[in-house]
């Protein structure tokens, strides 16, 4: 019985009859979301307007809100193309691969080894996610652009078991640690096996004096639940056994031998030799061969979903195993296909969701009940990272004068990134499962002369204390701030606010920027 | 052993069906996103929440158990100090104590017998704060967090969870954490100056200016949540909500407006002030307040060091259980004194004392304790535990006890459980009222 099901759990899952392959990203997306909504019979929220629109898109995919003169711009436009223009536009440009290796890093390291310069260059020369999964888990010294991936393997050498999961987790979308001890309580036929199979292909990898060195020899053993001693074998997710030449287990002096040499090299800086045969590289061999490779391209299309519609496919992001399918089973299946087929290319994966109406609709339910987050009736409302709440923050308090006129292409993306800097990024927190914003955040806002001294104080005030007319300087700080025009209800609340203080304009118009900067629909993407 | 540890990860024996767990999994929007509890008295739980309270005096570096809870006069390990009769007939404590000698059968058990396997600063303190240890794929929320959730008054305006430092205090210390509770518990540290950081408004906005903007604020961000409500979006307004709360608590970090003989109880020490902030703190509502007291790290000149140290941990923690008594706080404030580990039996050139993790002590005083209660024995030389060992675990287990939450209560993340402590950890009986 367990046989048959790892069988089933290994089946190749890109099922014969999807959508042709040819067909645009966005069109399969919209197809299988619209489709399913119609089984739930739920009307969706509309599609945002088009200031929310390039909001989101600037957001997700460089990282900062739009400068006025760019969100005012895309509004006013009357191209029927433009939200593809301004897509293609943003994708690939430098503050594009700065965004994308900041969000990657996140989500590759958790804070534990920083590969910052690596992912930099990985996105800049769009290396496919199979290519920089191969730089970050084989990375040499000798190579001067893997070198700079090293730090993810070197933060976990120390604890085999730590490494095996979160490489588990981050590229096959799995947690292996329920296996560690037990059956897994609810993937029947996964057994120990599965958490130290996967343990075998790290368990001869070392910190050997700084560099990282593989061992020929080692295999692991564990006890059962039922205290019997087993041998794991060098097994991968999908139950598939690797064959491995016939290995020579040195003698205990032989490996003392060994070690000692090791010790030594590490004492005289050199790095290990490299083995004939690597477990580590195996485990990607296997892991990208067609038939073995769904769990590394679901897994991938799941996260790259999740970053932009703030809800994966499949939920949680760690659990994508055969008890937990996706919500839209034959759209992740043509997702994969269509990533694996286009060598692994994350942008074009990036683009086809970013142009769906998938990804479009608005975040806001009226209506009672609001559809479970999986049907993807209703856009998620998703707090801001600390880069792009950092540079946001800083973009909305800068003159916005800077950016308007007749300026040259490069010369307004110059000052645009200048002006959002991610200097306070280091002041808010990564946002995480079951993220909560912190009462330090709300006094620092309320409090710090930090941010009073950076946002309050600055161009965006100098700019407005000019604007004498109060409705026309509400329309200046509504654009400035939210990305937007004022409504009727906040025009006449701020006027009202500004009217009362004619003694004291500067510090009514402090409080003003204060309660926009500091408000929720600047902290979140919506 | 083994269907503990499969109960631990969810197996069919909670009930939890796939049902159950797709919903949980995906339904993290309304209060505190993903974290739930299992069973149906869930909302029941959360209006019954008590006024306990918890002081924990966290002795920084690790005090020796021979020089405060648990010596041994005329053994080679014994050292230059001798022990004292307490009120309780057949327990003697270290010379050093006399004060807590007195009040030992009032309100205080020891517990003798902590084998707790971790003699590291950081991986020691981790441990001891959060009872168990991280696993790869959980990172375990301390005591303290879960105490002030457990505890804590959700609309609260003063801090769940503050942490008073010394300076000395972050030396090789664990991180504290809330982990998957969220930020919401997270401790709120003193700062150097004995006040909360940011907590004190800039000197160019007016109170009432301070106010309107708040307001102001609030009117625009209530306009954009509508229709937007989930846990996160929530919790920036309950963020913000917390700020004028905060800001008034912070003239419970003046001691100054304390009467003058209250001053003179507790004295002039840091430590002593740091205590009777504690206890202002616990009067006006915060569930639990950690006081650091550094420099117990006596590798060598351990006998100078704990004549100094003990005497006054001994002044500080008898005034602050008769201030408590007194005002009738200390049958709901549980006062706790833990370090990371004790220290080595053995007296070692430098007439120091390593660290030590093998055998050693704990004390908690107050609400739920058996007042006089001694658990758990050493060997003749304070070398092996030879009696009643327990282990973190154990000790957290009877502190949710002694605050009346069942230890084996749980939180769900996705498709675990995670109870408070790990499974088939039981509290200290003997010491629980």
């Amino acid at each position: 019985m367990p046989v048959a099901l790892v069988l089933i759990a290994s089946t190749p899952a890109f099922a014969a009859e999807l959508l042709p392959a040819d067909k645009p990203i966005h069109e399969v997306v919209d197809h299988h979301i619209n489709a399913g909504l119609k089984t739930e019979k739920l009307k969706p929220a509309p599609q945002v307007n088009d200031a929310n629109l390039a909001r989101r898109l600037t957001l997700d995919l460089v990282g900062r809100i739009p400068a006025v003169s760019e969100v005012r711009t895309f509004v006013s436009s009357p191209e029927s193309d433009k939200r593809t223009k301004l897509i293609d536009g943003f994708i690939g440009t430098p503050e594009f691969v700065d965004h994308q290796a900041v969000r990657f890093e996140v989500f590759i390291t958790g804070g534990n080894g920083n590969i910052r310069k690596y992912l930099t260059t990985a996105f800049q020369e769009n290396r496919g996610w199979d290519s920089m999964t191969r730089d970050i888990l084989l990375a040499k010294e000798s190579d001067p652009v893997q070198k700079e991936a090293l730090a993810f393997l070197k933060g976990r050498l120390k604890d085999t078991d730590q490494l095996t999961n979160d490489v588990s987790v981050i590229f096959f979308g799995i947690n292996v640690s329920c296996t560690k001890c037990h059956d897994h309580p609810l993937v029947d036929g996964w057994t120990q096996d599965h958490f130290y199979g996967m343990k075998s292909f790290f368990n001869r990898s070392f910190d050997s004096g700084g560099f990282v060195g593989e061992k020929e020899f080692g295999r692991v053993e564990y006890t059962t639940t039922a205290g019997e001693k087993r041998q794991a074998p060098l097994m991968f997710l999908t139950g598939t056994v690797v064959d491995e030449p016939e290995g020579h287990e040195p003698s205990k002096d032989e490996q003392k031998k060994l070690e000692a040499k090791y010790k030594e090299l590490a004492k005289k800086k050199e790095a290990p030799p490299e083995p004939k045969y690597s477990r580590r590289a195996k485990l990607l061999e296997i892991a990208l061969k067609p038939g073995e490779d769904h769990f590394f391209a679901k897994s991938i299309v799941n996260r790259v979903w999740h970053q932009l519609i703030g809800q994966g496919l499949v939920m949680p992001l760690d659990q994508m195993h055969s008890e937990n399918p996706p919500s839209h089973p034959e759209l992740m299946d043509w997702l994969a296909r269509d990533l694996v087929s286009h060598n692994y290319d994350l942008r074009r994966l990036i683009r086809g969701i970013a142009m769906s109406q998938a990804y479009s609709r608005s975040s806001q339910w009226a209506a009672a009940d609001r559809p479970a987050p999986e049907t993807f009736a209703v856009g998620v409302v998703r707090p801001l990272t600390p880069w792009q709440y950092s540079r946001s923050l800083g973009l909305a308090a800068t003159d916005p004068r800077q950016f308007a006129g007749e300026i040259k292409p490069d010369e307004l993306l110059k000052r645009i990134t200048g002006a959002a800097n991610a200097g306070n990024a280091s002041l808010f927190e990564e946002p995480g499962e079951n993220f909560q914003i912190s009462a330090d955040e709300a006094l620092l806002f309320s409090n710090s002369d930090r941010i009073a001294g950076s946002y309050l104080r600055g161009g965006l005030f100098g700019y407005l204390k000019t604007i004498e007319d109060s409705s026309k300087l509400i329309d200046e700080a509504s654009w400035s701030i939210l990305s937007r025009a004022p409504d009727a209800e906040e025009r006449k609340l701020l006027v009202t606010h500004l009217d009362a203080r004619k003694d004291r304009r500067d510090q009514a118009l402090q409080q003003l920027i204060w309660a926009m900067l500091s408000g929720t629909e600047f902290r979140f993407n919506y | 052993m083994s269907n503990n540890k499969q109960r631990f990860c969810g197996s069919s024996e909670h009930a939890l069906d796939r049902r159950s767990f797709l919903c949980s999994a995906a339904g993290s929007i309304g209060g505190v996103a993903g974290v739930h509890y299992l069973g149906q008295d869930a909302l029941a739980e959360q209006l019954k929440r008590n006024d306990k309270r918890v002081i924990l005096l966290w002795l920084a570096g690790g005090a020796s158990q021979l020089e405060t809870w648990d010596p041994k006069p005329g053994r080679p390990t014994g050292g230059p100090f001798t022990d004292i009769a307490t009120s309780v007939p057949g327990v003697r404590i270290s010379e050093l104590m006399p004060k807590m000698a007195q009040r030992f059968g009032k309100s205080t058990s020891i517990v003798r017998s902590l084998n707790t396997k971790n003699g590291s600063h950081g991986g020691g303190a981790q441990l001891m704060m959060r009872g168990r240890n991280d696993e790869p794929s959980v990172k375990y929320p301390d005591f303290g967090a879960m105490l002030a959730r457990e505890v804590g008054d959700p609309n609260s305006q003063v801090p769940d969870y503050v942490a008073v430092y010394t300076s000395t205090e972050g030396r090789g210390s664990g991180k504290i954490t809330p982990a998957f509770l969220g930020a919401r518990y997270a401790p709120i540290k003193l700062t150097e100056k004995m006040g909360l950081g940011n907590i004190e408004m800039l000197k160019d906005i007016s109170n009432s200016d301070h106010l309107q903007r708040a307001e102001l604020r609030a009117a625009l961000s209530n306009k954009f949540t509508k229709g937007r409500a989930s846990g996160v979006v929530d919790s920036h307004r309950q963020a913000y909500d917390r700020v004028r709360g905060l800001m008034s608590s912070n003239k419970l970090f003046d001691i100054s407006g304390e009467p003058q003989h209250i001053l003179n109880k507790y004295g002039p020490t840091q430590f002593a002030k740091q205590a009777l902030i504690a206890r202002r703190l616990i009067e006006a509502g915060v569930p639990f307040v950690r006081v650091g007291r550094a420099w117990w790290d006596s590798h060598g000149q351990n006998f100078e060091t704990h004549q100094e140290l003990v005497p006054e941990l001994d002044h500080v923690m008898s005034t602050l259980l008769d201030d408590l008594s007194e005002r009738g706080l200390l049958d709901s404030t549980l006062v706790i004194t833990l370090a990371e580990f004790g220290r080595t039996p053995k007296i070692n050139g430098s007439l120091g004392r390593d660290h030590f993790a093998s055998a050693w002590s704990a004390s908690l005083s107050g609400c739920g304790i058996k007042p006089g209660v001694v658990y758990g024995k050493t060997d003749k030389d304070g070398q092996t535990v030879a009696d009643g060992q327990v282990g973190a675990g154990e000790i957290v287990a009877s502190i949710f006890e002694a605050v009346g939450i069942p230890h084996d209560k749980e939180y769900h993340i996705g498709s675990r459980p995670i109870p408070l402590v790990n499974p088939g950890i039981s509290p200290i009986k003997d010491i629980l009222a």
